[in-house]
């Protein structure tokens, strides 16, 4: 999360006001561009600049003071104020200014909107939602308006705003806490979301961290010392240390674990209970059991397969292949499954995982798609890549995250079986549309491989079957060669 | 004998495979009275924390594990359901500990899943012999805010969180122990010899 100082502008000064009066300011500094350069030397990322006359005036009063400042810093700002027409937001962005503010009298205005964002484009427009006792307020805080915050969540939303700065205006200045509930309402509504008003303590930051703010605008708090930039900074960094899994993968067919190449030419790759006792052994981070034949003769003794490796390995146990009820996920669970892959009935009956993930919750469904390339776009494939659909990959993606999968695996047909490499293009476009965690399957053929689909796509877990049980390479000793690489690995 | 709390919601089959690898006796029950008695509790967690409660509150299990003065140990949902009250399904806990549970935010995929490491914050007989920073897994979409004295380690996911939690003979870890290797199989023989 960015730690943004607000700097905010009085007849070339810098000032700070409470709660918005003009008869309640206080001059910190006669030059605001000696200001900015004092924040950029603290470590700040990113500015904001308000032309406060233009705010109460209507149009842009302080805009030569605010381009000396853009002129001034290396570091990119945003400027608010005033700003109503085209013109008045062309001369900024042209002048140095990397984001202008508007108020949400742009509601009234979208012609203007439009045009700005043709021409500079969507992430150049920020929105400043002001609101005081619950309804919006524009035109330098002086007149208070009767929108409340979900008509206007609404109205931002249908003129395309992406990006809002919400300040809780009778908090502003006081130095007595921010409305956390009031900017949560626009971040989970999806908007890139600037918390201001009333920051005051670096637990306040550190909340707003936690809530997945974009950023939060301190004011009047750091001019009085009662917040340090560089302790800000620290509260609001981003920080994780989860590591990225490896998977291997058995293929069971009649008891034995098979290998091969597009689903088909399957070859005996060994015993899946001292397989996965042994990759277990070598750190693989997970294990996926799938019964590739499924046929119902198969079901019975492929659980008491699942029960005889569960009892032997102390790792996430993932299994799948011919689930189609709620009673089958049960039994897998209850022999020792922590989650279930579900694959063609998901996409015969999407319904069926709302269901399941409802019922067992979602943290054990994982959606297994076999997708292939067709022009452009990815379709999805069911019954073990034998059946084509209509279906298109990203889109199916999306709607099983929304019914509550937990985790979705992703095969690539093209490349299954190849050794050729992940397909980081379906890879990419899967990550890129949903927000749950992916594996990457199908392709791994070397070290390298694994290294390529991590660093190029937001994948959070790869799958290796061929690569381990030819013994090829120990998975040790992949992880190994991943974590010298600099991804985060467990060891 | 070590009871594991079954309640419908709870995958405890795993915990039961860990528990006999370690050689320890263990029962699967919903019976207040074999909870009471037994050395020592495990109280396992997945699915809705609401559903769970429910569960909890018609074996009137709810009650009974505030009075439980033998080791206890809360895995996963069953480390949320002993704080006050959890975002989800808005459910008012158990009252053991002082935290909330919260939805992690929407900028962050959901759920916090796979190895993740514990920072240990505080000594505990339930770390003991632990490395600090060990990887541990995890799969959760809600988190516990929890007050620092009963905070005994923290994981990070966009922010620290509080993962590992102590108070008095109440203990509590967000990740699967069960599920975490040779150090979670550490973490348990622990418990398990807190429990002799």
């Amino acid at each position: 999360m960015l730690v943004i100082p607000a700097i905010d502008i009085v007849g070339g000064k810098c000032v700070r006001l409470t709660q918005g009066d003009f008869a309640k300011s206080t001059l910190y500094s006669a030059n605001p561009a000696d200001v900015a350069k004092d924040f950029e030397r603290q470590g700040t990322r990113f500015l904001h600049v308000v032309d406060l006359d233009g705010a109460r005036t209507g149009f842009p009063v302080n805009s030569e003071t605010i381009l000396s400042i853009a002129k001034s810093v290396g570091i990119p700002i945003q400027i608010g104020g005033g700003i109503r027409s085209y013109d008045q937001a062309r001369g900024y962005l042209e002048g140095g200014v990397s984001k202008i503010v508007l108020g949400t009298a742009v509601i009234e205005n979208p012609k203007m909107l439009e045009r700005v964002s043709r021409d500079f484009g969507k992430s150049r427009v920020t929105v400043s939602v002001d609101i005081k006792d619950g309804n919006a307020a524009t035109c330098g805080w002086l007149k208070k308006s009767t929108e409340t915050a979900p008509a206007l969540i609404a109205a931002l939303k249908k003129i395309g705003i992406a990006s809002v700065i919400v300040t809780d205006t009778s908090k502003d200045g006081l130095l007595q806490g921010p409305n956390f509930g009031l900017t949560k309402l626009f971040i989970d509504e999806g908007f890139e979301t600037i918390a201001a008003g009333g920051v005051t303590s670096l637990s306040d930051i550190r909340e707003f961290t936690k809530l997945g703010a974009y950023g939060v605008i301190v004011g009047k708090a750091i001019y009085e010392n009662k917040i340090d930039m560089r302790n800000a900074q620290r509260e609001a960094a981003y920080k994780s240390s989860l590591a990225k899994r490896i998977i291997p993968c058995l293929d069971v067919k009649n008891g034995r674990v098979v290998k091969g190449t597009y689903f088909t030419n399957l070859r005996d790759a060994g015993d899946p209970v001292a397989l996965g006792k042994k990759y277990c052994q070598q750190g693989a981070d997970e294990l996926i059991l799938l019964d590739i034949a499924a046929t119902l003769e198969s079901r019975k003794t492929f659980c008491d397969l699942v029960s005889a490796i569960a009892r032997e390995i102390s790792i996430p146990f993932t299994v799948g292949g011919g689930i189609t009820t709620i009673e089958d996920i049960r039994k897998l669970l209850s022999v020792g499954a922590d989650k279930v892959s579900i694959g063609t009935a998901a996409v015969r009956n999407p319904r069926f995982i709302k269901d399941a993930a409802a019922y067992f919750g979602s943290q054990c469904i994982v959606i297994s798609i076999d997708a292939k390339r067709q022009n452009e776009d990815f379709i999805i494939y069911i019954k073990g890549g034998t059946e084509k659909t209509e279906m298109d990959a990203v889109a199916f993606s999306k709607q099983m995250a929304q019914y509550g999968a937990g985790e979705l695996l992703v095969n690539s047909l093209d490349r299954d079986g190849t050794q050729k490499g992940f397909d980081v293009e379906l890879l990419k476009r899967v990550t890129d549309s949903v927000s749950i965690p992916v594996i990457a399957s199908s392709g791994a053929g070397s070290m390298r491989d694994f290294l390529t689909v991590f660093e190029k796509t937001n994948v959070d877990a790869a799958l290796g079957a061929s690569i381990f049980h030819s013994q090829e390479k120990s998975i040790m000793e992949l992880k190994r060669f991943l974590s010298s690489n600099n991804i985060p690995i467990r060891l | 004998m070590i009871a594991i709390i079954n309640y419908k919601a709870g995958n405890v089959a795993s915990v039961k495979n860990a528990l006999e690898r370690l050689g320890s006796a263990c029962t699967v029950t919903s019976d207040p009275e074999e909870i009471l008695s037994a050395d020592g509790v495990i109280f396992p967690g997945q699915g809705r924390a609401g559903a769970a409660l429910s569960e909890l509150q018609k074996a009137r299990i709810d009650t009974v594990i505030p009075r439980i003065t033998k080791p206890f140990l809360g895995i996963c949902l069953g480390m949320q359901l002993l704080g006050r009250f959890s975002e989800e399904d808005n459910t008012k806990c158990l009252e053991v500990f002082q935290g909330i549970s919260r939805k992690f935010p929407p900028t962050l995929k959901t759920p916090h899943l796979g190895w993740n490491k514990a920072e240990l914050t505080k000594k505990s007989p339930l770390t003991a012999g632990i490395t600090n920073g060990s990887y541990f897994y995890f799969v959760h979409s809600y988190y516990m805010d929890a007050t620092e004295d009963q905070t005994a380690g923290t994981t990070s996911y966009g922010f620290d969180f509080t993962s590992i939690m102590q108070k008095d003979n109440f203990f509590a870890v967000q990740f699967h122990p069960e599920k975490s290797g040779a150090q979670g199989l550490r973490l348990l023989t622990n418990f398990y010899e807190l429990c002799l």
